[in-house]
């Protein structure tokens, strides 16, 4: 109960206690069926009941809403109707608010059972919807299905009743003879020193009453109504809102510009003639290629690819520019950032001080990043991601195909979230809730374009999302994330334990097991064959010693002696003990002493247990997959009111946002293959997300798409397009692109190819006197917006330019290391520094540079990054040691590529920072630098006039590198 | 300026962007360098977004904002405490937990320990409580410094949190909510309030040069907020900012050189490019990059302090040296106009989980002393009106014992507790020398007006003139505040 209920509550249960006249039940009724009349029937009444609670009748009331009973008969404090009233949240105009005594009346009413037309008292029913979430919260980790604890299993009322080790759990009718209450009654159960291990908490008393009310009433099974039945909480009229109509391609308008090139152009121009505007003009090649190659590759064009592209006089010069851009393996790596940002990706789990690293994480990474590569269908693309597990059988394969490793890797899609359940004492119920909420929010703001996360504890004020929704959306999730049967990210609980933790398996395809498999052997191999040269080596010597020292006593006892030695001294008859006895210490040689005797030999020793070692060190460990997988016994799904775990109402059955389907729909929801040990809730749920009809799954990705090259969405709000998000600038271009993306077999890189093709994209970002009057804002994309580069491409263009990029992909990320004043760098390994992507993105400790360009914190992801202009931007470019050292190198490889002339100098270092020649400004003031700095540092270097050119021309690629030119893109 | 002067189109730019920015420029690069400070944001942010997706977000800088209703104070000073002080046996005396010393309690609180191997029966407090000032407040013989401050303080002794592991309820202190990535309560100050010095960061971060403090820089994240509400650490000794100075080797001429180019090419670069606000910000953002350096020397000067008031903070004293040096430094930040100071212990002095005997006097030793001078020299100098401080950790402790591995009942500790904690606040319009509510009979729960972290943070935007309610940051189509969608009310009762 809120805080103003229990106020409110205080001060009624004070106003009642001296109240004088008692009505009757029947005058109480009738002021109750007036109050309901005058405030609350406009709303909860007819066919067209909001929240699905009705008012009118004692159907309704008995019934209750969306998340359940409103009303607990003697009970007001535990009515949500009650609390509602008197908190002031219904009704919900602030005129229509009930009076202080009419919520008294409401109070009274319900603590005299709450009478109501034929029957009276409306009925207290109890029902296995009342303590099945008891026992799933309190009882069931420890007495249900994954562990059965004295063979009992405490889910439902026929194992309740059929008991276990000691008899059955309860007896129908009778409580006092019920052992589950027993125990519960006397405190053994829960076990008081136990319960934080299994992270649940004691039961409480009301919640107590409730099972024993339920067993007294002979436990009581009601019949659950099929969701099929379910009332319908969304209208035609709901659904008329643009987003959740499927998009339709209109016919391209008329324009009459010619500078258009496709659709694209024609619906911008169309909007851009309505106010005397039309596209600008095209910007030039230098521009274009530079802007293209940080847009679609995430670096700058080299000095050759733009030296191309300006001698290519064939009009498809520009196609092919695009064509080849779109090829390079470098599109993924920039195209499966943003991708990573709305995952909320992150190498490590976060809230933990310790902050572990997620060691398989990066398979995913690498994952999205080559499937952007393949241009692999959106529609593949999101169906694996949500149920890659229940797309194949990957448990009875006998060959782990790529693809089927793939598909679990995907699943890694909802498991980014900060997660705090690693401990028992912070993975109560409760905080696994978040984790499911969290992944939800991912979920929601990534592919369904709503804001779900009021649902949970409320139907939104704004959309048409009921409560219910949020928990059928949950429900659908959680065959893999259960609250009530949770696998914890790592550590150690009494079901399962591992090195790696709980959320992975060993699931990789067979060539790549066999890869490590043989890899490893081979290392083993090695090592015993060292070990075995050894030991010969050990026994030879050995051999050799000993016949020396033999080669000293008598003839006669040598082959006696010789028996001796070879027999073990267990097996040794009287005559060999004796001999040992007198013999053997002077004979035999131990390890040290052969050690000591032969220097060689120990050295040997020293050498192969050095590369035993070494050997042992390269051993590859045991790949894993870092998934989500349906584990085939959800527990059943209740409504929290207010988002409670204390306060389930009705139970809900899977299901998906009823205003983004049409009116009836059902979701057929079966095993993804016969005897799969899998709910195929997910499969079902990506099967409707992706299919061709649905409203919002291809605007999403082509509005996504759009505002990378644009600077701007279509729809602004990239992860809302519901009624409190934008609406589209231009709605038809929207879902033409979405159409065309379809009818592309959801191939993204077909939108890309449109999109860089367009005269739109092409253009100039320089503004006119016409622009700021006519399109301020450039709302109508008059022109190109500038923009600076992101926190990626400013990074990994540092490193392109002074020639230190090392364009390897893949695998275990990079290393950080964090200096004690706080500045995390990235370890330079022996071929340079990897592309920003494959850097450790640990939560705890965020590549500096990355972090003062605007590189998000994900909670629990990012939809849209910022993009600031703040001092530490200009500090770290200017004062960082690391960046001043890549200007060194910039200028070692300007001075290897051209040489040592002054204006030659400038000219390098300035096409390959900014992509352009320097202007007659630029180059008389950059030259005319150059020459100072020279003189300067041939002033503190007086004997070595090469290095003082180096040194200034060092300081020339510094200044470039801060300079906008370099930093903004046209 | 080249950007059309004048022009229709000017105005209708200045209009979109909503920044003071523009003026700036109008007048000139040195009013544009005025108008801002270190991280501050001088153009977009996701402002800019905001304004080109048409959010309704106010655009995000630092330049002094009006408030919801005339502010009580002006300045915050947050003396963290990190690891959970104990309650009963610094600010929160408990006689029926001397009485019933020994007795066992866990079964009645399992579920709420988190080492029930390690629990053991109540424990009383070891240490001498006595009254002070004219108040008459209880502090433990731990605190003799404090102790004089008593009439100073508003003692809560009725707050709770909602975590009772360290991480988690960190994030809660700070962020409201118990995940990573939120902004903090710095975050949110600065984002409401802007800075009333234009040549320092408006939240500066004072942590322990020994050592970072659980969470690490998270504690001080803006979060979803614009990067410039961040909380800039200030280190006591040493290079104080990040990048502040430069790193590597090189003349001052040779360096100068370099930067006038740097600002040549720009604006070239600018001048060819009208209606681009952002390249004049960015030009701004150099100037102001250099002229942070002289600010933030000055500010971290104790040199121009006397020797007196040196040794008032226990600076040159071993066990006290570090915190002096910090709460000194606070106090002269707040001098400046610094929004938001917040002082940081190395890792969690205040965990004692065993030998409470001898870990909590020592951790008591650290601070005391430094932060009674800081209230004291506060007040004398008449900050302290204007300057809200507030003390107090993540969570308090478990008046039950926490046994060592050996079960030696000397060495006991006191495991987490998350129902009850104790804070005190002082300044900015809180009354003085006054106890709000109070705990259980053995120090276990809050029991009289309870006080949530929400409740307290309320309160502490209260004193600044903001309203927890009103002061939110539009995401995800959502109004996200500090306080989430937790109820929250402000401590009247402890308002001056």
């Amino acid at each position: 109960m809120s805080r103003l209920g229990a106020v409110v509550v205080a001060v009624l249960f004070g106003a009642a206690a001296t109240s004088a006249a008692d009505p009757t039940a029947k005058q109480l009724e009738a002021r109750v069926r007036a109050i309901f009349k005058s405030h609350c029937l406009v709303c909860h009444s007819g066919t067209k009941a909001k929240g699905e609670l009705t008012l009118s009748n004692r159907a309704g009331l008995v019934k209750g809403g969306e998340s359940g009973r409103v009303i607990s008969p003697g009970r007001p404090e535990q009515s949500s109707l009650f609390e509602h009233v008197g908190d002031g949240s219904m009704p919900p105009a602030r005129d229509k608010r009930l009076a202080k005594a009419d919520v008294e009346t409401i109070r009274m009413w319900i603590l005299r059972g709450a009478p109501f037309g034929k029957g009276g008292r409306l009925p207290t029913a109890v029902s296995q919807h009342d303590t099945y979430p008891i026992l799933q919260l309190r009882c069931v980790v420890c007495h249900g299905g994954r562990v059965r604890n004295a063979d009992l299993d405490l889910r439902t009322r026929e194992s309740i009743l059929k008991g276990g080790k000691s008899g059955p759990a309860a007896v129908a009718g009778r409580p006092g003879e019920s052992l589950l209450l027993k125990k519960i009654h006397d405190g053994s159960m829960p076990p008081r020193r136990r319960v934080v291990e299994v992270s649940i908490k004691v039961i409480e008393p009301a919640e107590t009453e409730k099972l024993v009310k339920w067993i007294a009433a002979g436990l009581p099974i009601s019949a659950e109504p099929p969701s099929a039945v379910e009332v319908p909480l969304v209208n035609a009229e709901d659904r008329r809102f643009w987003a959740f109509q499927p998009p339709r391609a209109a016919a391209l308008p008329r324009v009459n510009s010619t500078a258009g090139n496709g659709p694209i152009d024609a619906f911008l121009i169309r909007k851009l003639e309505q106010q005397g505007l039309s596209l600008s003009p095209a910007a030039r090649r230098s521009i274009l290629l530079r802007r293209a190659a940080f847009d679609v590759t995430g670096l700058p064009p080299t000095i050759e690819e733009i030296d191309a592209f300006l001698d290519d006089p064939d009009p498809l010069a520009w196609e092919r520019q695009v064509d080849r851009l779109l090829a390079s393996p470098h599109f993924g790596e920039r195209w499966a950032r943003f991708w990573l940002d709305l995952v909320g990706y992150s190498d490590s789990d976060g809230i933990q001080n310790a902050d572990p690293i997620r060691r398989a994480a990066h398979r995913y990474r690498d994952y999205v990043i080559r499937s952007f590569n393949d241009d692999k269908p959106y529609d593949r693309f999101l169906t694996e991601q949500v149920a890659g597990d229940e797309l194949a059988d990957y448990r009875n394969a006998k060959v782990i195909t790529q693809e089927l490793e793939d598909n679990l890797v995907a699943t890694g899609f909802l498991r980014f979230v900060p997660d705090a359940t690693y401990a028992n004492i912070t993975g109560f119920v409760p905080d696994r809730l978040e984790v499911i909420n969290a992944e939800l929010e991912v979920l929601a703001s990534t592919v369904l374009g709503l804001s779900l996360k009021c649902a949970r504890c409320h139907s939104h004020k704004f959309d048409p999302l009921p409560q219910r929704d949020y928990y059928r959306l949950a429900a659908i999730f959680k065959g893999a994330l259960d609250e009530n049967d949770w696998l914890k990210p790592y550590g150690t609980s009494q079901f399962s334990s591992g090195a790696i933790g709980f959320r992975h398996m060993p699931v990789v395809s067979t060539a790549r097991q066999k890869a490590v498999d043989e890899f490893n052997a081979s290392l083993a191999e090695q090592a015993a064959s060292a070990q075995l040269a050894l030991k010969k080596r050990a026994a030879a010597l050995r051999k050799k010693h000993i016949e020396t020292r033999l080669a000293k006593l008598p003839e006669p006892l040598r082959a006696d002696l010789r028996t001796m030695l070879a027999t073990k001294a267990a097996g040794r008859n009287a005559i060999q003990k004796y001999l040992a006895e007198k013999f053997e210490a002077t004979l035999s040689i131990d390890e040290a002493a052969l050690k000591k005797i032969e220097p060689d030999y120990a050295k040997a020793v020293a050498a192969t247990a050095k590369q035993t070692k070494e050997l042992a060190s390269q051993k590859k460990e045991q790949p894993f997959v870092r998934a989500l997988w349906d584990r085939g016994s959800p527990s059943p799904t209740y409504v929290l009111r207010r988002g409670n775990y204390r306060t389930p109402g009705r139970k809900v059955e899977p299901g998906v946002p009823e205003v983004l389907s049409p009116a009836g729909f059902r979701l057929e929801i079966k095993p993804p293959w016969p005897g799969a040990k899998s709910t195929g809730r997910r499969l079902a749920f990506a099967r409707w997300l992706v299919a061709d009809e649905h409203p919002l799954t291809a605007r999403i990705i082509v509005n996504r798409i759009w505002k990378h090259y644009f600077g701007r969405g279509i729809v602004a709000t990239l992860d809302n397009f519901g009624k409190v998000g934008t609406r589209p600038s231009h709605p038809r271009l929207l879902d033409w692109l979405a159409v065309d993306l379809i009818g592309k077999q959801w191939r993204l890189k077909s939108i890309h190819r449109r999109i860089l093709l367009s005269a739109a994209y092409r253009q100039s970002s320089t503004v006119t006197r016409e622009h700021l009057r006519l399109d301020p804002e450039n709302r109508l994309w008059s022109r190109m917006k500038l923009k600076r580069l992101d926190a990626e491409s400013l990074r990994d263009g540092l490193l392109a330019v002074s020639g230190e990029l090392d364009t390897r992909q893949f695998g275990t990320a990079d290393p950080v290391t964090a200096r004690a004043d706080g500045l995390v760098t990235a370890v330079r390994g022996q071929r340079g520094w990897r592309r920003s992507i494959f850097l450790l993105q640990r939560r705890t400790q965020i590549a500096t540079l990355l972090q003062n360009f605007d590189l998000p914190r994900m909670n629990p992801n990012c939809v849209d990054r910022p993009v600031s202009i703040v001092a530490p931007q200009a500090l770290h470019l200017l004062n960082n040691k690391l960046v001043r050292e890549l200007a060194d190198r910039f200028a070692e490889r300007v001075t290897r590529e051209v040489g040592d002339g002054l204006e030659q100098q400038v000219v390098r270092v300035y096409r390959i920072g900014t992509g352009g020649r320097p202007g007659e400004e630029e180059l008389v003031a950059a030259t005319d630098v150059l020459r100072k700095l020279r003189n300067e540092w041939s002033l503190q270097i007086k004997d070595d006039p090469a290095a003082a050119r180096r040194r200034a021309l060092g300081n020339l690629c510094h200044a470039v590198m801060n300079s906008a030119a370099f930093i903004y893109l046209d | 300026m080249n950007d059309f002067p004048g022009s229709v189109a000017e105005t209708s730019l200045h209009r979109m962007t909503r920044r003071g920015f523009f003026e700036s420029t109008a007048s000139g690069l040195g009013a544009a360098a005025l108008a801002s400070l270190l991280g501050q944001d001088l153009y977009g942010g996701s402002g800019l977004l905001a304004a080109e997706t048409g959010q309704l977000a106010a655009p995000p800088d630092q330049t002094p904002k009006s408030t919801h209703f005339e502010p009580r104070a002006s300045s915050v000073i947050h003396l963290f405490m990190n690891g959970g002080p104990s309650q009963m046996d610094l600010f929160d005396p408990k006689e029926e937990l001397t009485r019933n010393h020994g007795k066992s309690y866990f079964d009645k609180i399992a579920g709420e320990v988190e080492n029930p191997g390690a629990a053991g029966a109540l424990m009383r407090c070891p240490f001498k409580f006595r009254r002070h000032g004219e108040s008459g407040i209880d502090v433990s013989e731990l605190l003799p410094h404090l102790a004089g401050q008593v009439d100073r303080i508003s003692l809560v002794r009725s707050m709770y949190t909602t975590n009772l592991t360290h991480e988690p309820a960190l994030f809660i202190a700070h962020c409201g909510r118990m995940t990573p990535g939120l902004p903090s309560l710095g975050s949110w100050v600065t984002y409401g309030l802007g800075s009333e010095n234009r040549n320092l960061p408006a939240y500066i971060v004072l942590d322990d040069p020994a050592g970072l403090p659980v969470n690490g820089v998270q504690n001080w994240q803006a979060g979803y907020l614009p990067p410039v509400y961040q909380g800039t650490r200030f280190r006591s000794t040493g290079d104080p900012v990040l990048n502040l100075a430069r790193e590597y080797k090189e003349s001052d001429s040779v360096v100068k050189i370099e930067r006038d180019l740097i600002g040549i090419l720009d604006r070239i670069h600018r001048r060819r490019r009208n209606g681009q606000p952002r390249l004049q910000a960015r030009i701004a953002s150099y100037e102001l990059a250099a002229r942070m350096q002289m600010a933030t020397t000055d500010a971290l000067d104790l040199s121009q302090e006397t020797q007196a008031t040196q040794k008032r903070y226990g600076i040159g004293d071993k066990a006290t040296d570090s915190y002096g040096r910090r709460c000194l430094i606070a106090r002269r930040l707040v001098e400046r106009g610094v929004r938001f100071v917040q002082l940081f212990i190395n890792f969690q002095i205040w965990d004692n989980h065993t030998n409470i005997g001898t870990a909590l006097p020592s951790a008591c030793r650290k601070t005391d002393q430094p932060s009674a001078a800081l209230l004291e020299d506060l007040d004398q100098r008449g900050l302290l009106d204007s300057t809200l401080v507030v003390w107090g950790g993540e969570f308090g402790r478990l008046p039950i014992a926490q046994l060592p591995g050996d079960k030696n009942v000397l060495k006991a500790g006191r495991d987490h507790n998350q129902n009850a904690m104790v804070t005190w606040l002082a300044g900015g319009g809180i009354k003085r020398g006054h106890i709000h509510g109070s705990t259980d009979e053995i120090g276990l729960k809050a029991a009289d007006q309870k006080v949530s972290v929400h409740d307290w943070h309320a309160t502490i935007l209260q004193q600044l003139g903001l309203h927890h309610e009103e002061l939110y940051y539009r995401r995800n189509g959502l109004k996200e505040r500090l306080t989430s969608v937790f109820p929250a009310r402000v401590i009247n009762e402890i308002l001056a």
